[in-house]
């Protein structure tokens, strides 16, 4: 028995450098240099400059761009992943390879697309005058930079809440409706609930990147929108202060944690209220 | 027939040009218990889809208490359907699944609590009301599923091989269950299943099916014991299934040997399928029966012996309470009331249903 383990577990081995190499390493790197000054002693103040008010209105302004995002991915998914479930399935096949296609495609190259479509007299803004609106530009706004995000994570939204749709017995849903639920009761009765791990990872796959989504906001924000992440990269990069580039890091790291388990908290509680 | 409650006239169904329902005519009474027997792909689950609402026919209307319903959807129907596969809601507990029906129709917090009650009582499911369905065993969760659709008192309920998943000992304590509780609510069931047996122990009426069209309706005595074609024969039951010509009424030719039979009303010389059962053969001495065979094979099967005895080129099978040496050979009786005469079939459904058998 321990011979086999033993075995198994010399095939975790290209994992186990793997996690080490470029994700625990490189943690500690980082709160190494967040909890010490310039000059190497300990500080607490790089991982509290995140309430300084240039950093926390980049945080807020980060916080409302990823709400808003995975809302919206959310609100477009569920209509698209209810069509899809009940095509057949190499339709449905078809449908998500079609929403994959363009996860193939390099981020930024996707990215300079769409600063093109947004810029000031781009498709989109000729398309808005066309349409009598005049005195509004999409160039360089916080909506362009969500559609940048919302088109780039949107299948990150689809594929889990697909998966938890699928797999929902379509016995089950004939038995609500026998019993008399119509199809919104089915759908927030029976779907929605079973539905809801699948939400989860989801959101927390939606959630996270959109938050730190720096390149977006500078491609598609013109550079005058900060989210949190442009002022940690301007911090290494242009101001070469890596302690405060790594505390401010470490202390996204911690609000998204603590945001994450909010969400692991409800998925637990809901399992104890079942049991 | 004023206590029709369901009336199915000229249901169609074909699904991807296969022709699933033929032109079925089929009425069901107030409190009846109906079932549906048929093997795989006979038609039946799709008949019980159709009065659940499920399923659309290409022609035919389902009238329900006088009522036309095709058209109405499942959840503006007065029947409800126990799934084979139980499906209770995953993710709530005993209590809420039951209660579901009951909620939507917002009826009081006392009335739904009073009723669930009742419903689990019914089902002997008194405790459960927390546990989760997850954590039940197959027959506790069909109790619970029962209890899901009868507590919305429907006036009929639809059972599609409600029993097909549990085994056999817990199948036959869920039977008797079964007609209890029809017994004590009071309502119409229609069951499906391609268990003869099951048919057999439950039903008031049971309506044979195959290849889309009723075969033959009647009491499970009936239709045991007057098989009118060979696939009935065949499905209800073991039987002797043997071709023979009919030399005049009252007198059959099996095998080139002529047997008394008490059927009448065919043609001189007519040929016919002849049924007989193997229960209702008799194993006796060399040469004094109609027919004599070398006993080939002797199974005992707790109740009686399962015997085979070779006849030419046609093996008999015989049950009897009494073994008969394997390779000596023996004469076979038979009484002449128990001797079923059936026509040839005709129709292209018939021959069909013939080769199957």
């Amino acid at each position: 028995m321990d011979k086999v383990m033993n075995r198994r577990s010399v095939l975790s081995g290209p994992y186990v450098v793997w996690a080490l190499g470029f994700t625990v390493i490189p943690l500690i790197v980082i709160i190494k240099y967040a909890i010490s000054d310039r000059t190497g002693a300990f500080t607490l103040s790089n991982i509290l400059a995140i309430f300084d008010p240039v950093n926390l209105k980049a945080l807020i302004f980060s916080l409302e761009i990823a709400i808003g995002c995975t809302v919206v991915c959310i609100l477009l998914a569920y209509p698209l992943v209810l069509a899809i479930s009940r095509l057949k399935f190499a339709r449905s096949g078809f449908m998500l390879v079609i929403l994959i296609l363009p996860m193939w495609m390099n981020f930024i190259l996707k990215l300079l697309a769409w600063q093109m479509i947004l810029s000031s007299n781009g498709i989109l803004n000729m398309i808005i005058r066309a349409a009598g609106i005049t005195g509004f530009d999409i160039s360089n706004t916080p909506i362009s930079i969500m559609i940048g995000v919302i088109y780039e994570y949107f299948p990150y939204m689809v594929l889990p809440v697909f998966d938890a749709v699928i797999a929902i017995d379509a016995d089950v849903i004939e038995a609500a409706r026998d019993l008399g639920a119509k199809k919104g009761t089915v759908f927030w009765k029976i779907i929605f609930p079973l539905s809801l791990p699948g939400l989860m990872s989801g959101i927390t796959m939606v959630f996270v990147p959109s938050m730190t989504s720096f390149v977006t906001a500078d491609i598609l924000g013109g550079g005058k929108l900060q989210l949190v992440g442009n002022i940690i990269e301007q911090e290494f990069i242009q101001s070469m202060n890596w302690n405060l580039g790594a505390g401010l890091s470490v202390a996204l790291m911690i609000f998204i944690l603590i945001s994450m388990t909010f969400t692991v908290k409800k998925d637990e509680r809901e399992e104890e209220e079942a049991w | 027939m004023g206590d029709t409650i369901l009336e199915l006239k000229n249901i169609s169904k074909s699904f991807d040009g296969k022709k699933i329902l033929d032109d079925l005519c089929l009425n069901i009474e107030k409190n009846e218990f109906v079932t549906l027997l048929g093997p795989s792909g006979c038609g039946k689950s799709t008949l019980l889809r159709i009065i659940g609402g499920f399923v659309k026919p290409d022609h035919g209307q389902v009238y329900f208490e006088g009522g036309d319903i095709t058209s109405l959807p499942p959840e503006r129907r007065q029947v409800h359907t126990v799934f084979q596969k139980y499906s209770l809601f995953p993710h709530m507990n005993v209590a809420d699944n039951v209660a579901f029906g009951l909620k939507l129709k917002k009826k009081s917090r006392d009335y739904i609590a009073e009723k669930v009650r009742y419903a689990m009582r019914l089902v002997n499911m008194e405790g459960y009301e927390e546990r989760m369905t997850t954590s039940l065993s197959g027959g506790q969760q069909q109790r619970i599923a029962i209890a899901r659709a009868i507590v919305n008192e429907p006036k009929m309920l639809l059972l599609d091989e409600p029993l097909g998943a549990l085994d056999l000992k817990l199948r036959h304590e869920m039977q008797r269950e079964l007609m209890r509780i029809k017994q004590e609510v009071g309502i119409t069931f229609v069951y499906v299943t391609h268990d003869q047996e099951e048919a057999l122990t439950m039903s008031d009426r049971i309506v044979v099916m195959n290849q889309g069209i009723i075969q033959q309706m009647g009491t499970s005595k009936s239709i045991y014991d007057e098989p009118q074609n060979a696939f009935v024969a065949d499905f209800i039951g073991d039987s002797n299934i043997i071709n023979g010509i009919m030399i005049r009424d009252r007198l059959v030719m099996i095998h080139g040997v002529e047997v008394e039979c008490v059927d009448e009303g065919f043609d001189p010389n007519e040929a016919v399928d002849v049924v007989i059962r193997p229960e209702d053969l008799v194993i006796g001495k060399k040469d004094s029966g109609f027919t004599n065979g070398i006993v080939t094979n002797l199974i005992y099967k707790g109740a009686y012996y399962d015997i085979s005895v070779a006849a030419g080129d046609y093996e008999w099978s015989v049950q009897s309470n009494v073994p008969a040496a394997v390779n000596s050979e023996v004469g076979l009786f038979i009484d002449p009331e128990n001797i079923q005469i059936m026509k040839k079939p005709r129709s292209s459904d018939e021959e069909v249903i013939d080769k199957l058998g």
